[in-house]
């Protein structure tokens, strides 16, 4: 078990350099390898993990989904390699979301993402945006390009309110600000999601509100060699609740849209997400 | 009572109004830090608390969240000097 786990561990670490020429053909060879490596060990996830998360699913659509999480974990492992040497260069040709796709989209607006799909792909994507994007994360990936900015929500509870603080600071102004809903380091709101609790982080939905902003969901997928992003409704609320009602709703929302993205599309569930949700 | 005076003792109001660990204490001493170790305010507190600041004092408070770990004595004196000019 050992020996076959460095196997693959290898082979996948071999695909880098190509990566580097050639991403699509690496990303190719990386998603034959996770997906073959799932079939075998049948392990993280088991059809029987993906089972307890989608009841719905019959044995051989399970087994079907767990080998494409495994061959989405190997794709996003290869992108962070590649995205670690290279920043997002060699992202941006993979992106296929048209450059007027986000048009719609207005400032000043919160966009939340989660762990599913091509996340870490998400920056080259963003770049779409029309208008000044900062992104709230845990350590910096990459260096990003204007109008991009990065801001670490890395640190204390004072260094994360100087984060906070920026990013209301940049909704005023009339920006985006991107961050994920699911990454949770300070406070936390509990919500529903295939039938299991979810704690999602609070900042983003308490940023929402203080800001008058709304939040839509952002996620980007693989799709035939390259990514595709999707942005959602913005989350509906009731604006009558008082603050802390009020984010616990909009969390809600969050959890509900979160199911029925992966209840259509069930392949797309990160494997960090699914060790949380079974946890 | 001064002007001084009563703009701090506000701040401090504001302080028992945002943070459990303050509420019923009537003392809340300068050196006394406003995250972890002290009064335990969490990220989007210690934000709120700034903007409850600016909204009552009609104030800029940036910067405080920069640096050096912000005390209560820090924040009072930041808005006194910010009303007095």
């Amino acid at each position: 078990m050992i020996a076959a786990r460095r196997t693959f561990d290898a082979l996948e670490r071999g695909l880098e350099p190509l990566a580097m020429r050639h991403p699509s053909l690496a990303l190719a060879g990386a998603d034959a390898l996770g997906r073959l490596r799932n079939r075998l060990s049948r392990r993280w996830p088991s059809p029987q993990q993906i089972g307890i998360l989608f009841p719905h699913l019959d044995r051989r659509a399970a087994a079907r989904v767990a080998w494409s999480l495994g061959a989405l974990e190997a794709r996003n492992r290869l992108l962070v390699a590649c995205i670690e040497r290279a920043g997002l260069e060699p992202v941006r040709p993979m992106v296929r979301t048209p450059p007027d796709a986000f048009a719609a989209l207005r400032p000043p607006l919160v966009l939340g993402t989660f762990h599913v799909g091509a996340v870490q792909a998400l920056g080259a994507v963003i770049e779409r945006l029309p208008g000044p994007v900062l992104i709230l994360r845990q350590g910096l990936l990459y260096e990003p390009c204007p109008p991009v900015e990065i801001a670490s929500t890395e640190g204390d509870d004072q260094h994360r309110a100087a984060s906070f603080r920026r990013a209301l600071a940049h909704l005023d102004n009339g920006g985006f600000v991107v961050l994920a809903l699911d990454v949770v380091q300070g406070a936390g709101l509990q919500v529903a999601c295939l039938g299991r609790t979810l704690e999602l982080a609070r900042g983003p939905f308490a940023l929402a509100r203080l800001a008058g902003a709304p939040l839509v969901p952002i996620v980007a997928r693989w799709r035939q060699g390259g990514v595709e992003a999707e942005a959602g409704e913005a989350l509906a609320v009731d604006t009558t609740l008082g603050p802390a009602a009020w984010e616990g709703a909009l969390a809600a929302s969050a959890g509900g849209w979160l199911e029925r993205y992966l209840l259509e599309s069930p392949s797309e569930l990160g494997l960090g997400l699914l060790r949380i949700l079974l946890a | 009572m001064s002007a001084s005076t009563t703009i701090e003792e506000t701040v401090r109001d504001l302080l028992r109004s945002r943070a459990p660990l303050a509420q019923g204490r009537a003392d809340l001493p300068d050196d006394l830090r406003l995250g972890a170790g002290g009064l335990g305010l969490d990220s989007i507190s210690m934000v709120e608390l700034l903007l409850d600041c600016e909204r009552r004092f009609g104030i800029k408070a940036t910067g405080l969240l920069e640096g050096a770990p912000l005390t209560v004595g820090r924040l009072a004196a930041h808005v006194r000097e910010a009303v007095q000019g």
